[in-house]
């Protein structure tokens, strides 16, 4: 097991507070920082793009514990721009989790009471934050506030950043299912999994796509995916082209693309305090009174009095009854804010993915 | 989806005596369900023989019966109540195997009784593994391969198939009794013929061994809607092959990847689904190829169990409450979590540390299975350890050397022969200290995982403790902080740095170095908790986790647990603790708890008003103090480990509640004791201590034999034997060198052959006394009064002693200056009243004599600690010889787990829980207390017998009677010629080194119904072995003391009449 020598190192908030502790790698970065309560699944999170340029904490204390496979990524790289965590093992695997975070330019900082910090963010509430290497705790307040101003002011658009240009294709195991078109938000690689089982072919679309280019393509349904961000970060021209899509064909979102799908519809989201992340949240199903424990990322939610009548709220968070799903049957839309797609997490709402792409035989 | 309708009364079994296996998880269990359902407004009947728990306190039930877990009793019990439901999930195995015998014997048809959370098909399909399997099949889980086997012979064919190593699981066992791994045919077969035996059903499953692979288990709770939530996953540190009661394991799992993970998850919800448990707890057991990944289903349990209890307390979620709510009715999502207070409980617990456990064992109790060739220790799938520590840290090291300094238990160090390597070759109880030793030589991993394979990162983890251990060389604030932040303890430090554990704490002081308390929350910091359950680490600033004081804030009082269960200190204790927390917060004091047993009622994060999960040991006692600052501390309720932690606390400058240091000193001090006692008519059997032989030679001269001897300082009666004569004296000393030397003496005591033996428990305030009750022990003296049977009120006790006995405790207590509790082990021979022992606080008794006598003993204790006076108290409300039933206590006994271990009873005490038996006379109540006990009464057969002389005049009169009641006698040859003499029809076998077929053979042959043999002297003892242990290995009942023989033929009597009746305790104890 690879060892790697650490220095002291601080993580900054934007709201002043300051945490020192041992860092690893010799880069600083700045991001929004938000913490997963999940015990395991350090890999999928820190490839999944909706955590694009996020500092991510794990509340759990012992990290990279199995070590780390490409084959389980959830996009080609590593998403994070820094990783913070009680203890940090280099155990392998393929590679270890510290090697190729280090290998990527992320900053790890361990050693430090992470669960104070979390319960800053629960009470303060999500905030920017930065990684950096300093002599004392009060250069490293004034480079890490610069740092995240920096940060802060560039584009935050990061759904669009993400998005994969073009359009990818990809062969699904169906010969005789369904083509599916799946916008490209910030899109985790299960997803596209589990539609290739389930289907014919799947198009990675950039979510800039025209309609008129998707419906050329002529897909049976199309999905929108997850991703990063700040839903209102969508810009109204692609709210419009998807706006021409609605009742074409039927779509489905997943978080991101739950979101961007409500305010297709005219509906408006809010920033979470602090966000749902971790792989433990009950969902209601409003429908059926079926109950799943779900696998979650997103720091925004969608406002229930914001939908017009004829969507239906059919999902329920049953820790603070947030919006987790709706439906408009009229148009044939399905919108979903938790990840039936898991990587990590329990699965238990995968059917509800599958169940989407049968009904577009 | 709301309560069931029309439901109005349930019943709920406890699960009896505590044996190997089923613990105190199930009275922590019972309590909370008992709890949850009496808040519902539903009225709960509850069932239960074992008087130490908290559960059969009247008021936690609407009524309790203290009844034998048997169907006739059981039947009359339902007959009288008529509940509309039972609910069979909360009391271990023994509540499901009742619950099928219930439901077989037609009762709960013909009542129109309906089972609640898992019907008898569930269970059915549970437990039979064939059924298991077939159900495993259904949903494409895999499982080791394996067969079903009945007969011995069939066994063998199977055997062919497979290949060794073989893994016995007998079917409806619990703790996996009777089971166990073979690498031979010869071992195979040994091993068959028990585990036969041992399976209620004579059903065996022989499986392929996965010896070596990672095991986990998950616990699981699942609701009539289907929800499914996984509570708490579990990771074994030792391999496949050692009972998951026995193996060292940590929580959450650490070392499968997420997707692993979510298919063992899948996979478990697949399989409760199939398996049909509408709804509660169950746990599933898997193992991983650590090669390949490949993962098998192991077994699974559809009822709350023991690693419920520690999932419970790992992760906040009280699994046995809910189970208990979904079982009439609730949906997940209707029952609030109570940590949070703002969130379902439809949701899976988040954790921001981790979690350990370490078993407790007793093999030292059990020296003699060396004798077969097989290591003291070994540990295999059948469990074998007693009690268990839990303890909680933010990283594995922390919290693994937390559980670690809770064992209370020395450093284990090595005498034997045998080379570290062998050591570690096999999995045993001190496994663990081995591999610090070779991490300590320079073993690399590699060569450790091949040898124990113990996964790779829990060896890394252990080589970095050795790591952080060998680089403190100096005691500055960072390598300082390093060991803490390891959990790494003072004493341990200090050994490292050669300075005494005080110069430690000092120095940790100077730099302010305290561990933070940070709380058991169930969401890793993701939502906003009350609940005070804390735990302490050094990973966090203890400034940043200040106390929240409020002015309207009462004073505080810290009540100290017993630690983990161990033979001789149990689940009496915790009862003590509960109780007295409950009665200390009703005279308006807050009450925080401190222990370090998964397994209690204590460590329920409702019960005192803050719990502390730590280790009971001085330094994490004192840094909870440090934190809380506690206006006082109750240490007589938690046995000798809170007894034992009082001088270093009140050195600390904390003020202990009750008697003082200087009475616990008296006490404990013989010299000092003896003198007091001789100020009263109170008599001290003549003593000395003697360094060596010379000396122990001199002493006998001047004592006379017999006489009792023990080493200084020891526990439970450790080492503690019956001297005969200078041969057998010769022969002690030389196998006590280890624990016998100048400066710890071994105390010798002139022993009061067959005087009778009482207990006296009672408490005194300042102005007042109290007396419990005093316990007439049913065997003779030599038997440690935790092993023999007691009856209260006394049957054989003159009237006048027993007044004189309890004037005399009064005047001892007053002049000892008790505050609270005191226990006198008394000897009446001659009438004359011997004091063997006084223990200053709570005890083992206490628990019994509370369910017979009703006096509220441990409400009085703290009445007396927080100094109320006789005005206040009215003692003289509380008469015990009042009472109106008979209570006797029974004793259940872990030999059938230990092979090789002999039976015989001796001052050394080996049980490992009780049970009592309520009756409106003697024989009914001896009767009940020994079905609960596991005894067996044939009612028709042939008795064997082989006495020692000096009993046969005393039981020639029990055979007489024997032959008139129909019985069959048989005997070796000298006991056959003395029944003859008697003009006794006697069957003469011959003895076990008299050729074939001898007595042993007769007994294995399934000719004997039941068997007394008395002995004495180590030599007789040695010869007539055989005989007890082929009782044990064939369920044949075995007594071996002559008392005990007149009380099983009273039992026998009753037995063969069929009369018997059940009823509840009162509502509640004497009023108080």
């Amino acid at each position: 097991m690879p060892k790697f020598e650490s220095q002291e190192g601080y993580l900054v908030l934007e709201s002043g507070e300051i945490f020192c502790g041992q860092l690893f790698g010799d880069f600083e970065r700045a991001g929004e920082v938000v913490f997963n309560t999940s015990h395991s699944g350090y890999e999928e999170m820190g490839t999944d793009p909706s955590y694009f340029g996020q500092i991510l904490v794990a509340t759990a204390p012992m990290q990279g514990n199995y070590g780390v496979d490409r084959e389980v990524w959830e996009s080609g790289g590593i998403k994070i721009s820094g990783f913070v965590s009680l203890e940090i093992q280099n155990t392998e695997r393929e590679s270890g989790w510290l090697t190729r975070l280090l290998e990527n330019q992320v900053p790890v900082v361990t050693g430090f009471d992470t669960r104070r910090l979390v319960l800053h963010l629960r009470e303060k509430g999500t905030t920017w934050g930065a990684i950096v290497k300093a002599e004392n705790s009060k250069m490293a307040s004034s480079q890490g506030r610069q740092m995240i101003r920096e940060g802060k002011s560039l584009p935050q658009d990061w759904m669009v950043q993400v998005s994969a240009p073009g359009r990818t294709s990809f062969t699904g195991n169906i010969p005789k299912g369904p083509r599916v078109a799946l916008i490209d938000f910030g899109c985790k690689s299960n997803i596209r999994r589990i539609i290739e089982r389930s289907s014919s072919e799947v198009a990675l679309f950039n979510c800039k796509t025209s309609a008129v280019e998707i419906q050329a393509w002529e897909p049976d349904g199309i999905i929108l995916s997850s991703g990063p961000g700040d839903p209102t970060q969508v810009s109204n021209d692609v709210l419009g082209e998807l706006r021409t899509l609605l009742g074409w064909r039927p779509i489905f979102g997943i978080c991101m693309g739950h979101q961007v799908l409500c305010r297709v519809a005219g509906g408006r989201t809010f920033k979470l305090k602090f966000g749902h992340r971790g792989g433990n949240h009950p969902v209601k199903d409003q429908r059926t009174g079926e109950i799943y424990v779900t696998s979650q990322n997103h720091g925004y939610a969608v406002e229930p009095d914001s939908l017009p009548k004829e969507i239906v709220v059919t999902h329920t968070n049953l820790n603070d009854q947030t919006v987790e799903g709706v439906e408009w049957s009229a148009r044939k839309c399905w919108g979903i804010q938790f990840h039936p797609e898991s990587h990590p997490g329990p699965r238990d709402a995968e059917k509800l993915l599958v169940e989407f792409l049968e009904r577009l035989r | 989806m709301p309560r069931i309708e029309n439901l109005k009364k349930v019943m709920i079994f406890g699960s009896g005596p505590i044996v190997i296996g089923q613990a105190c998880e199930f009275d922590y269990s019972g309590t909370q369900a008992c709890k949850a359902l009496m808040k519902e407004g539903l009225e709960v009947i509850l069932v239960n023989s074992n008087p130490a728990t908290i559960m059969t306190d009247p008021e936690i039930a609407t009524r309790v019966y203290v009844e034998p877990l048997k169907v006739p009793f059981v039947s009359r019990i339902l007959e009288q109540e008529r509940p509309d439901a039972i609910i069979p999930t909360l009391g271990g195995q023994t509540a499901l195997n009742l619950a099928l015998d219930l439901d077989r014997s037609g009762i709960l048809n013909e009542l129109g009784i309906s089972f609640l959370g898992a019907d008898p098909a569930t269970i059915r399909s549970a437990e039979d593994r064939e059924a298991f399997c077939h159900i495993l099949d259904s949903v494409g889980a895999r499982y080791p391969k394996s067969q079903m086997v009945r007969t011995f012979e069939q066994g063998l064919e199977v055997a062919e198939i497979l290949s060794y190593p073989l893994i016995l699981r007998p079917n409806y066992t619990l703790g996996g009794g009777g089971g166990g791994i073979a690498y031979s045919l010869e071992e195979y077969k040994t091993k068959l013929v028990t585990a036969l035996q041992e399976s209620p059903t004579s059903e065996v499953l022989v499986e392929q061994s996965v010896a070596g692979w990672k095991e986990f288990e998950l616990e699981v709770m699942r609701d009539r809607r289907g929800t499914f939530v996984v509570i708490c996953s579990i990771e074994n540190v030792d391999p496949c092959g050692v009972h998951t009661g026995d193996s060292i394991t940590v929580a959450p799992q650490q070392t499968l990847t997420d997707c692993q993970y979510q298919e063992m998850r899948d996979e478990a919800k697949k399989i409760i689904n199939a398996v049909g448990l509408t709804c509660g707890g169950a746990n599933i057991q898997f193992v991983v190829d650590p090669v390949t990944g490949e993962r098998l289903v192991i077994e699974m349990n559809p009822r709350v169990s023991r690693s419920s209890a520690l999932a419970s307390k790992a992760t906040g979620f009280p699994i046995a409450k809910i189970a208990a709510l979904l079982a009439v009715g609730y949906g997940l999502d209707e029952i609030q979590n109570d940590i949070t207070g703002t969130t379902p409980s439809c949701y899976e617990p988040a954790l921001d540390y981790v979690v350990t456990k370490i078993p407790r064992f007793n093999f030292e109790k059990f020296p003699e299975v060396n004798k077969l060739g097989v290591p003291n220790d070994l540990l295999s799938t059948q469990m074998k350890s007693i009690g268990e520590v839990m303890a909680i840290g933010r990283t594995f090291k922390e919290s693994f050397m937390k559980a670690l300094n809770s064992m209370e238990q020395k450093d284990l160090s090595y005498e034997g022969r045998s080379s570290l390597e062998e050591r570690l070759s096999y999995p045993n109880s001190r496994r663990i200290h081995w591999i610090f030793e070779a991490l300590q030589e320079g073993w690399t991993i590699e060569r450790l995982n091949l040898l124990t394979q113990i996964d790779v990162w829990f060896l890394e983890q252990f080589a970095d403790l050795v790591q952080i251990e060998e680089n403190l060389t100096q005691l500055d604030r960072n390598s300082l902080l390093r060991a803490k932040r390891a959990g790494i303890s003072d004493a341990r430090i200090a050994r490292k740095t050669s300075l005494s554990e005080e110069e430690v704490w000092k120095r940790r002081r100077e730099l302010d170095l305290h561990p933070a308390f940070l709380k058991v929350d169930t969401c890793a910091g993701e939502f906003a908790s009350e609940t005070p359950y804390f735990y302490s680490t050094y990973w966090g600033d203890p400034k940043d986790y200040l106390r929240r004081s409020t002015s309207s804030e009462r004073d505080r009082v810290v009540v100290l647990g017993s630690g983990p269960n161990r033979i001789g200190q149990g689940i009496e204790f915790d009862y003590g603790c509960v109780r007295g927390v409950k009665a200390l917060q009703r005279r308006n004091w807050v009450v925080a708890m401190i222990n370090s047993n998964p397994e209690t009622v204590s460590t329920d994060y409702d019960t005192a008003n803050e719990l502390y999960f730590e280790p009971l040991t001085l330094e994490c006692c004192r840094e909870v103090f440090h934190h809380i600052g506690p206006k006082g501390f109750v240490a007589q309720l938690g046995g000798q480990t809170a007894i034992n932690l009082a001088g270093g606390l009140v050195d600390s400058g904390y003020s202990m509640l009750g008697s003082s240091l200087e009475t616990i000193d008296l006490a404990e001090d013989r010299a000092r004791f003896a003198k007091i006692c001789r100020e009263f008519d109170f008599k001290i059997p003549p003593s000395g201590f003697a360094g060596d032989l010379t000396e122990a030679l001199k002493v006998a001269q001047q004592i006379g034999y017999p006489l009792l001897c023990r080493p200084s300082y020891v526990l439970g009666g450790r080492r503690m034997e019956i001297i005969e004569n200078q041969d057998e004296l010769e022969g002690y000393f030389q196998r006590s060198s280890d624990e016998v030397s100048s400066d710890r003496p071994a105390l010798m005591d002139f022993f009061l052959e067959g005087a009778l033996e009482v207990d006296v428990d009672l408490v005194r305030g300042k102005d007042w006394v109290v007396v419990g009750g005093v316990v007439e022990h049913i065997e003779a003296a030599g038997v440690h009064s935790g092993d023999s049977m007691g009856v209260l009120p006394p049957q054989r006790l003159k009237d006048e002693t027993c007044v004189k006995i309890e004037e005399l405790s009064s005047q001892l207590a007053d002049r000892m200056n008790i505050i609270g509790h005191l226990n006198l082990q008394l000897a009446i021979k001659d009438d004359q009243i011997f004091v063997l022992e006084a223990n200053p606080r709570s005890s083992r008794s206490v628990p019994f004599v509370v369910k017979s006598t009703l006096i509220p003993l441990v409400d009085l204790a703290v009445d007396a600690m927080l100094g109320l006076d006789r005005i206040k108290v009215q003692p003289e409300r509380y008469q015990w010889k009042e009472m109106t039933s008979v209570c006797v206590k029974g004793v259940v006994f872990p030999f059938n787990k230990f092979p090789g271990a002999d039976i015989v009873l001796g001052p050394e005490m080996k049980s490992t829980g009780e049970s009592m038996g309520r009756g409106k006379d003697y024989a009914e109540a001896l009767l009940k207390a020994l079905l609960s006990s596991q005894m067996t009464l044939p009612l028709k057969g042939e008795v064997f017998f082989s006495l020692r002389d000096k009993d046969k005049d005393a039981l020639v009169e029990v055979a007489k009677e024997l032959v008139t009641m129909g019985y069959a006698l048989s005997a070796t040859p000298g006991t056959a010629q003395f029944f003859g003499d008697h003009s006794l029809p006697c069957i003469i076998v011959r003895k076990v080194h008299q050729g074939r077929p001898n007595c042993v053979d007769r007994i294995r042959s399934g000719k004997v119904d039941f068997v007394i043999n008395t002995t004495s002297g180590r030599l007789a003892q040695e010869a007539s072995f055989s005989i007890r242990r082929s009782c044990i290995d064939y369920r044949v009942p075995c007594i071996t003391e002559s008392d005990a023989v007149l009380a099983f033929l009273v039992a026998l009597k009753k037995h063969r009449s069929g009369e018997f009746e059940v009823s509840p305790l009162p509502a509640r104890l004497m009023n108080h």
